[in-house]
């Protein structure tokens, strides 16, 4: 388990020398795309919080980085509230996290689990996107909501402002690196292996007193936090907000960043994240409908090739090698 | 009681009725495959698109609509009965698999039926124009075949669970896997049968609903949430849970639809659901019994 944990710090600082050099070898185009994705990676991190760690997969998870989103455009874009950008940020982790807890609540503690709570979540993704289109006087309806200006706020008399390129790159990637590892301690601690052992066996694990239900609960809010964060941040970025935030097909890919990367690793669908999505921009410039198709392909060769993600290829070889040389 | 809100209570009343019965032939597929067979298939919506897509294309090369409706049935057990051979049959121990892969070949059919046809909502005439004069209300002729249809294959359904040798056989698989294959059942057989017929009633149910729907490749998602609510309000394993399902989560929308916007009414009967499954854990119609 030690060997195990310095290796994944040993590839988290890679991944964070090589984040911090980047912008000298980038310019500020390639920098705002690696930007967006790092910020999709964060919403991948999130839910491998709750999927990688209690193996309950969340269907929906789009709608809370919708949620997030619509709230951050809301606030900034209304002038008379000042602060906009803090309290924009502040409110929709509140947001995400008060629907997480509300939908959670009824479902942990009304004993929905596994593929049930699957599909409640992906009807909860199929809610928050028709909401979004229908109460249009508030969401902008199909069209969504366009000029929400960029991060911008005084802390201890030092003004942050992120309308260029650099600065919003170095605050993006310095709050998924901060998140990850938080979110790492987490579930390397005492509040992941209880977490393991209700995924074992809930019965068990209540049986020794520990509370499942709200245990699950505190973690499935937390991990919608973090994905109303990684929508926030998001909007942002890129000044507007649509429905399709919360809509599945957006769940539908954090899955596969998450699948691919390797459940329950946490930089795994981070990294996933940030290769798909290359990989999504360049097969879209050929024809934009067939991304769907292989999306779906992906699915299916995940499921049957590689269930533990792409990351398991490195472990297998290892294994294969040390078969052979056994065998010797 | 006034012949306007008497109109009023009859025409909603038929109007819940006809969401209630393709919820209820939808719905069926699931409960066999997710419910007694406890496989997640969320390919399932795209039986109902497949179904739809079949009226369209005999229509569109000239057939008539009963003929499509005839295929429609046909199309959605060849697309179900391929997916259970090449994928699920690999799954039945792995359950997120199975939710994951049969995504995936839900996004694969979606895409294909785009490029195959292209994009934008396919016509679909129906076989019958025109409306009924019902004494109290006049209604389309049309919707009332459709509830006809759907009763009639319903009670064909329960007829064959509860009188045939292979109704047996799905019952006996279902309470006990191990004791089935003991007395000679062969169970992956049943399943694959079982699961390729709830396909087709669901194409069937597609093929029905053709011409009132708009008919896209991408229409299944909504019978698919709506179908997995009616399974899980209901309760597993009983015709009678799918009706009681079907008739919450189908009678809530009809009514809901006279006051506020389709989406928003779609929103909030799921909403209502989730609250149903927690009051109620085992479904509505377990709920004396457990």
């Amino acid at each position: 388990m030690i060997a195990r944990d310095r290796n994944w710090l040993l590839i988290f600082a890679v991944c964070a020398a090589l984040a911090v050099i980047y912008p000298l070898f980038a310019d500020g185009y390639q920098l705002t795309v690696i930007r967006d994705a790092l910020i999709f990676g964060l919403f991948a991190a999130s839910l491998d919080f709750f999927w990688g760690r209690t193996g309950i997969l969340c269907f929906g998870h789009a709608a809370f980085f919708g949620i997030g989103g619509y709230i951050m455009a809301l606030i900034t874009l209304n002038d008379a509230i000042p602060f906009g950008s803090l309290l924009g940020i502040m409110g929709a982790v509140a947001g995400a996290a008060f629907v997480a807890a509300i939908i959670g609540y009824f479902l942990f503690f009304g004993g929905i689990r596994g593929s049930y709570f699957t599909i409640v979540t992906l009807a909860m993704g199929v809610i928050c996107q028709q909401a979004a289109v229908s109460w249009s006087s508030v969401t902008g309806g199909d069209s969504g909501l366009i000029g929400i200006p960029p991060i911008a706020f005084d802390v201890g008399g030092m003004h942050v402002d992120l309308s260029q390129d650099l600065p919003s790159y170095i605050f993006v990637t310095a709050i998924v690196a901060v998140v990850v590892l938080a979110l790492w301690s987490i579930s390397r601690g005492r509040w992941g292996t209880v977490l393991t052992a209700i995924q074992d066996n809930e019965v068990r694990a209540a049986a020794l007193g520990h509370n499942a239900p709200l245990r699950l609960l505190v973690t499935f809010v937390l991990s919608a936090a973090i994905a109303g964060l990684a929508g926030a941040l998001y909007v942002c970025m890129a000044g507007l907000v649509a429905p399709d935030l919360s809509g599945l097909l957006l769940s539908t890919e954090v899955i596969v960043w998450v699948a691919v990367g390797g459940r329950g690793t946490l930089l795994g669908p981070v990294l996933g994240a940030i290769a798909i999505q290359r990989a999504q921009q360049t097969i879209s410039s050929f024809n934009p409908s067939l991304w769907p198709l292989l999306l779906g392909c992906v699915f299916v060769i995940i499921v049957f090739v590689l269930p533990d993600g792409i990351l398991s290829i490195y472990a297998r070889l290892k294994s294969l090698f040390k078969g052979r040389r056994q065998a010797r | 009681m006034l012949p306007d809100t008497m109109d009023f209570v009859v025409t909603t009343l038929l109007n819940a009725l006809t969401l209630i019965s393709i919820l209820m032939l939808v719905g069926l597929g699931l409960a066999i495959s997710f419910g007694l067979m406890n496989v997640t298939n969320l390919a399932h919506g795209e039986f109902v698109t497949v179904g739809a897509f079949a009226v369209y294309f005999v229509q569109s090369i000239g057939g008539s609509f009963w003929l499509g409706l005839a295929a429609a049935p046909i199309a959605g057990a060849v697309v179900g009965c391929i997916l259970e051979f090449a994928i699920i049959r690999h799954l039945y121990s792995r359950p997120v698999s199975t939710v994951l892969a049969t995504w995936g070949v839900s996004l694969i059919l979606q895409q294909g039926l785009e490029l195959t046809f292209g994009l934008g909502a396919k016509p679909v005439t129906p076989p019958i124009e025109g409306t009924l004069d019902l004494f109290f209300t006049v209604y389309p002729a049309y919707r009332l075949i459709l509830i006809a249809i759907a009763m009639l294959t319903l009670l064909g359904v329960v007829l064959l669970i509860s009188r045939t040798s292979f109704g047996l056989d799905i019952r006996t698989v279902i309470q006990n896997r191990e004791m089935a294959e003991g007395v000679g059942i062969n169970t992956r057989r049943t399943y694959a049968i079982a699961f390729t017929f709830g396909a087709a009633i669901a194409g069937l149910a597609g093929g029905l609903v053709a011409p009132l729907a708009i008919v896209l490749p991408q229409m299944g998602v909504n019978y698919l949430a709506n179908a997995f609510f009616v399974v899980i309000v209901g309760g597993v394993g009983s015709i009678g849970g799918l009706v009681a399902g079907s008739v919450f989560v189908g009678g809530l929308t009809s009514v809901l639809n006279y006051q506020i916007s389709p989406s928003l009414a779609q929103a909030i009967v799921l909403l209502a659901a989730i609250v149903a499954v927690r009051l109620r854990p085992n479904g509505l119609f377990n709920g004396a019994s457990r």
